[in-house]
């Protein structure tokens, strides 16, 4: 079972990830994230949004609404020049993390 | 198609925002639902069995409310806190309280149980009819501010809690000065006055605390089936 820390932490990374190519509002996100991961990273509405909300807080993404050419009106979030900056520090804690579980895991085997 | 803001609207009713940002939350939640709805549908799924697909997304309404609140206030874990527990926790203390005055001043005969010689147990009856209001106000105000279920039932056990907190201090402290032959005496005296003040008085406020849960519980159900 994955703690939540562990899971909110690759959730935020996650999302900072694929708004580093644009905006996107929540559905889209959650879309692509899901089909990046394989499925491995699904929101329900109670995971995605208060991150996002909690995100926006902290002043790492910014929301606004946006009219598509068919006249939705969707929140669209786009990273801020500090989520910019926390990406780098961000993903390199996460694949240091990655490579201390798979020594880890090659000192199991041995 | 559902009037997904709509659904959304009756589904957040607890959403302490101002009017605008309620708003916003609800358009947003809401044309998430419409797209994953379209989705659906597009994959050749029936519009019935899309939107209860879409519905099911947003997983535990009340869940999803409570994190919004937490998530879109400025408020930190300290001032949750306050709001959910310690001020929800004071109010029914001093309602119980309130109460317990009032009886003892038109009521001030007790109920007594006699067990075994000597031990009587004494209980304030028309208090403890009333108590039950107070733990379920204790439930609703720590509800409202966004606590979880665990969070509401403990802050309608709250007025016995000052107690409880005595009886396990007092307790080992009065058996290890008290004599060893009065032990026995020290320690029933403990446990009649731990039933007396502690475990059947939170009982009942628990049971209010219950009553208001099962309450909300049966409103959400209600507001569901009205939502489709």
């Amino acid at each position: 079972m994955i703690g939540t820390g562990i899971k909110r932490g690759t959730a935020e990374l996650a999302v900072l990830s694929v708004l580093e190519h644009g905006s996107l509002h929540g559905y889209e996100m959650a879309r692509r994230i899901e089909q990046q991961t394989k499925g491995a990273l699904r929101f329900t509405l109670a995971a995605l949004y208060p991150m996002l909300y909690r995100m926006e807080r902290h002043g790492w993404i910014r929301g606004a609404w946006e009219t598509s050419n068919s006249g939705r009106r969707r929140r669209c979030y786009r990273l801020t020049a500090v989520g910019k900056k926390m990406l780098p520090p961000l993903r390199q804690e996460w694949s240091e993390l990655f490579r201390a579980l798979r020594q880890l895991k090659k000192a199991s085997h041995a | 198609m559902p009037d997904w803001e709509k659904v959304v609207g009756e589904q957040l009713t607890g959403l302490a925002l101002d009017a605008a940002d309620e708003r916003e939350v609800h358009a947003e939640l809401a044309a998430h639902l419409e797209e994953t709805y379209e989705a659906l549908l597009r994959e050749g799924m029936t519009e019935s069995d899309a939107i209860h697909r879409a519905l099911s997304l947003a997983g535990d309404w009340n869940d999803l409310q409570r994190k919004i609140q937490s998530a879109r206030t400025r408020k930190d874990t300290m001032t949750n806190r306050i709001t959910q527990f310690w001020l929800p926790g004071f109010l029914t203390f001093a309602l119980s309280m309130s109460l317990l005055e009032l009886v003892q001043k038109f009521f001030p005969q007790p109920f007594m149980l006699r067990l075994d010689h000597p031990s009587v147990l004494l209980f304030y009856v028309p208090w403890l009819l009333t108590l039950p209001l107070a733990g379920a106000l204790g439930a609703y105000l720590s509800k409202r501010a966004g606590a979880s279920p665990p969070m509401a039932l403990f802050s309608s056990l709250f007025p016995v809690l000052p107690l409880a907190a005595i009886f396990l201090i007092a307790i080992p402290v009065g058996l290890v000065i008290s004599h060893t032959l009065s032990h026995s005496i020290v320690a029933a005296a403990f446990l009649t006055l731990g039933i007396e003040w502690v475990a059947v008085p939170g009982a009942v406020l628990l049971a209010g605390g219950f009553l208001m849960r099962v309450f909300f519980s049966r409103r959400l159900v209600s507001r569901r089936i009205v939502g489709g």
